[in-house]
């Protein structure tokens, strides 16, 4: 009776209680993304809504009941980031060429106006002169005041003010002022108020208004920018700029996000300052990666046939072994690049050299294998110790038996099976070096670098980090170019992994 | 059992859209970007007093690290993003290519406040993007217990290195405890000869020169360098030079003007001066830029650009509101009449008299050149190739002379 109630009404109480919260929380994030006009991510949550609500509501749909959480956490976390990626990969990218393009219009806008020559500013009150909004003016060097509205310019009697200690006048005949909290959100902020020819005056801030001109317009008929002091037209380049027609190295800022289709990618083959570094990162990445498996691989592998005959204190050796995978990597990175100080290091220390481990490139790369032998020989031990058990002693007595000594044994056997084993782990591992970020960004930054001969990649810079310093290693940006380069690299990393998957299939036969 | 289910989906509804519901901001608060130790201390400072702008309140969010502020505010969007944030000068250039911030124009009132060349630091094609805050420079510091008297030329200085290297265990002569080996040690380079950039005479940078060289590659083979090794006297890292000053084992270190406490913290008077040339006469100037307060392009969305300028300009930029903040954040103030107020301590003031002595703008368009290639990059790069890895001074100082050219045409536009 009991578990009848619990699995019926109860049940669905806590689930439909679970839901509300759940639904509640993806309401609020929705909502959220909606005010910040996310709308993508907005319609993404509330799909979600909709899908779990009516799995989750519904006796029918239960394998949807298991996949569903995956599949939203997939499409919101691996999906879309890759496929935006992708889509960036496309664009130009960079800095200069952040916003849309009406979002550029509007500040190139913003941004072409110039003071008068004398910088003239004027004490101001913002109000309405005969309903119309008005700006009351004060200069009181020379003790003159007028009311500026849009279309007119009254000037004013001083006798006809109330004039404050400073001689900044604060009401005028006809003149309301306009609450100071109401000013900067008013329509007046943003209007232009008559003051002598192209010049016009303006709120610059809630009791200061200063002379301007407009430097450039906006032709919508035709989207371009003309100078009004010059004449000169700017036109859309094709490449996120207004670009001077006469002098297309003059561009107006900022720029805007355009699509550049695959130009990202030609430069990576076209141009010799992306090329030629990438080139030789790549081959770094490469041998990198295959170094880092191969000595990890070898390392683990002694280690567990040392371990794997009856000795002594074999489990306090193993115990002991596994510890640096017990230690959180960034640590130990940030450990090691301590000890491989040329002043303080231990390693100098001990060897009594003043070797400059990061400065050159050659022990700069050695020093990044052997860190990455110690974070990485105790995954490879724990899974050469678990294959050795699971090769079948029968095999190995059947050998000794036909005479084999354990060189033979271990060459002709032991390794062959292993490998079988362990390839797909081997290839998983060689994918996982390829984008070992925080190894290279924390123990030598990528470097060294030979900066004053132009050298943009440093010498133990991985593709990743390589792509990293393009997208934010300095006050230039380029993500367009970064994301081309991630593309690659997520095409490289896939193909090896599918290789992997491929592979795996053998555990299959072998089991 | 469907009135069941109507019901959950209906509570789900009003808990998200009811109790969940995100506030909108007020139209009338202004907020406030910044560090982790500016922000806490302009949101005291601005208690000081109720209406600094009349009908607004203003909020200050703190970041955890000048990084993080940084990130921020490159992803910030209209809907996300501050009314002002307080960063450093450099930040201008970029954020102004990208459309994140607005200019802003002063009376001829407010721009007597301030020296001129502060806004240079905070100005973008010839547009002024913000208020200066607060200085930012280094300066030169003697240990008197060990040496009595100024040092007058650079020479000087690594005589005395020389002199008492083994009998005072000296472990170096020079170092860069403050700022940095690009903006930290312009100062020794400048010293030496090797200034980022020059100015012609109606102030603004001359695009077209570069230090001499062979110069600057003579004066440090003559003064640190012995043969193709370090001599000693200035190491190409800054690691250690703190706590090596402090210990007494380096006479004479470039330290940070917001570090001064630490040092009078430990006994240390603050003579503070710039760092002697190779004659008595050409000092090696020292980077005098200032944190700006910023206009962003977002207020003017969010319906409080007038507000903010209000605001940039009665606090941020007044005496009162200056005084206000740096009696918290003891750096040297950039207003004047907040420098020279009474209350601001001998330290926040040693530092201005240095940066008024010998100091050089800092103008990111210059500075900040394509990745690898910019000043930040390639000082380092030519200390540690000289002074560690033993290469040619004259040669490397040529390819630096060369990077700083480059970077001096790109910048043309920018300026």
């Amino acid at each position: 009776m009991l578990t009848t109630l619990i699995r019926g009404k109860v049940a669905f109480v806590i689930k439909a209680i679970s839901l509300a919260l759940i639904t509640a929380v993806l309401l609020m994030l929705t909502q959220s993304a909606f005010a910040q006009e996310q709308y993508a991510i907005a319609l993404f949550l509330a799909i979600a809504i909709i899908l779990l609500n009516y799995t989750y509501f519904s006796k029918k749909r239960v394998p949807l009941k298991f996949f569903l959480p995956g599949v939203l956490l997939l499409t919101a976390f691996v999906i879309t980031p890759i496929l935006y990626t992708v889509v960036m990969s496309t664009y130009n990218y960079r800095t200069g060429n952040y916003i849309s393009k009406e979002q550029a219009i509007e500040r190139i806008k913003a941004l072409a106006v110039e003071s008068d020559p004398d910088g003239t500013a004027f004490d101001i009150v913002v109000g309405r002169y005969r309903g119309e909004f008005a700006l009351l003016a004060s200069d009181i060097n020379n003790s003159s005041y007028f009311i500026s509205t849009v279309s007119d310019r009254i000037p004013l009697d001083p006798e006809s003010l109330e004039i404050d200690e400073i001689g900044v006048a604060q009401s005028a005949p006809d003149f309301t002022p306009l609450p100071p909290g109401k000013i900067s959100s008013s329509k007046a902020a943003s209007l232009r108020f008559k003051f002598d020819g192209e010049y016009f005056l303006t709120i610059e801030s809630l009791n200061v208004g200063v002379v301007l001109r407009q430097t450039l317009e906006y032709l919508q008929p035709t989207d371009q920018f003309r100078s009004l002091i010059t004449g000169a037209l700017y036109d859309d380049n094709g490449n996120g700029n207004y670009v001077n027609v006469d002098d297309p190295e003059e561009k107006l800022e900022p720029g805007w996000r355009d699509p550049a289709w695959f130009s990202n990618f030609a430069r990576l083959v076209q141009d010799d300052r992306v090329r030629t570094p990438l080139f030789s990162v790549f081959v770094w990445t490469v041998v990198f990666a295959s170094l880092t498996v191969i000595t990890q691989f070898a390392f683990g592998l002694l280690l567990a046939l040392a371990l794997n005959k009856p000795i002594r204190g074999r489990r306090i050796y193993r115990s002991i072994l596994v510890l640096p995978y017990a230690v959180p990597s960034i640590m130990s990175i940030l450990i090691w690049g301590g000890m491989f100080n040329t002043e303080f290091g231990a390693i100098n220390e001990i060897l009594g050299q003043q070797i400059a481990w990061f400065q050159d490139p050659t022990f700069a790369r050695v020093a990044v294998i052997l860190v990455n032998l110690w974070l990485g020989f105790p995954y490879f031990y724990l899974v050469c110790s678990g294959s050795l058990q699971a090769i079948p002693g029968e095999l190995l007595e059947a050998a000794a038996i036909d005479g084999a000594n354990p060189r033979q044994v271990f060459r002709r056997i032991t390794l062959p099976l292993l490998l079988q084993i362990l390839s797909p782990l081997l290839i998983a591992s060689f994918a996982f070096n390829f984008n070992n970020f925080n190894l290279i960004y924390l123990l030598t930054g990528g470097g060294p670098k030979q900066q004053l001969d132009g050298e943009i990649a440093g010498a133990t810079d991985i593709l990743i980090s390589y792509t990293y310093q393009i997208a934010f290693g300095s006050n230039i940006q380029d993500l367009g170019l970064a994301s081309a380069i991630s593309v690659i690299i997520f095409f490289i990393v896939a193909a090896i992994s599918l290789y992997g998957v491929k592979r795996s299939k053998v555990l299959e036969s072998f089991s | 059992m469907f009135r069941f289910k109507t019901l959950a989906v209906a509570l789900a509804a009003v808990l998200g859209a009811g109790i969940f519901t995100v506030p909108s901001s007020a139209t009338t608060e202004i907020v406030v970007w910044a560090d982790e130790t500016r922000g806490p201390n302009i949101r005291e400072a601005l208690k000081a007093k109720t209406n600094w702008v009349q009908g607004y309140t203003v909020t200050v969010r703190a970041f955890a690290n000048f990084d993080a502020l940084k990130d921020a505010i490159d992803k910030a969007t209209a809907t996300t993003g501050p009314d002002i944030v307080v960063g450093a000068n450099d930040w201008v250039p970029t954020l102004a290519k990208n459309g994140k911030l607005a200019p802003l124009t002063l009376t001829a009132a407010q721009r007597a406040r301030f020296s001129p060349s502060q806004f240079y630091d905070l100005s973008y094609k010839r547009k002024l993007y913000g208020i200066p805050v607060d200085v930012n420079n280094v300066a030169m510091i003697y240990n008197t217990r060990l040496v009595t008297t100024a040092p007058k030329t650079f020479g000087e200085m690594v005589d005395y290195y020389k002199a008492n290297k083994t009998s005072k265990s000296l472990k170096a002569g020079l170092c860069v405890a403050g700022g940095g080996m690009s903006w930290g040690a312009h100062s020794v380079a400048s010293a030496l000869g090797a200034d980022a950039y020059f100015f012609n005479s109606n102030g603004t940078i001359n695009t077209g020169r570069v230090f001499n060289p062979t110069t600057f590659g003579n004066n440090v083979k003559t003064y640190l360098l012995d043969g193709n090794k370090s001599n000693g006297f200035f190491p190409a890292t800054d690691a250690g030079c703190k706590d090596n000053f402090l210990a007494g084992t380096v006479p004479f270190a470039v330290i940070g003007n917001w570090e001064w406490t630490d040092y009078t913290a430990k006994g240390f008077t603050m003579n503070l001066m710039p760092v002697p040339g190779v004659n008595a006469t050409s000092p090696g100037k020292a980077f005098g830029s200032v944190s700006g307060a910023m206009l962003t392009s977002f207020a003017k969305t969010r319906g409080l650009e007038a507000a903010a300028k209000s605001l940039l300009v009665n606090f941020f930029g007044s005496t009162e509101g200056q005084v206000a903040y740096q009696k918290i954040e003891k750096r040297p103030p950039a207003e004047k009449g907040a420098a020279n107020d009474a209350s601001v301590a001998a330290g926040q003031k040693g530092f201005g008299a240095a940066a008024a002595a010998a100091s050089v703008p800092q103008v990111g368009a210059v500075l900040n050149g394509p990745s690898g290639k910019s000043y930040w990059d390639s000082l380092p790069a030519y200390w540690t190739a000289v002074l560690v890895d033993g290469k040619d001074a004259t040669v490397e100082a040529r390819k630096l002379a060369a990077i700083y050219r480059a970077n001096l045409a790109l910048a043309k536009g920018d300026l």
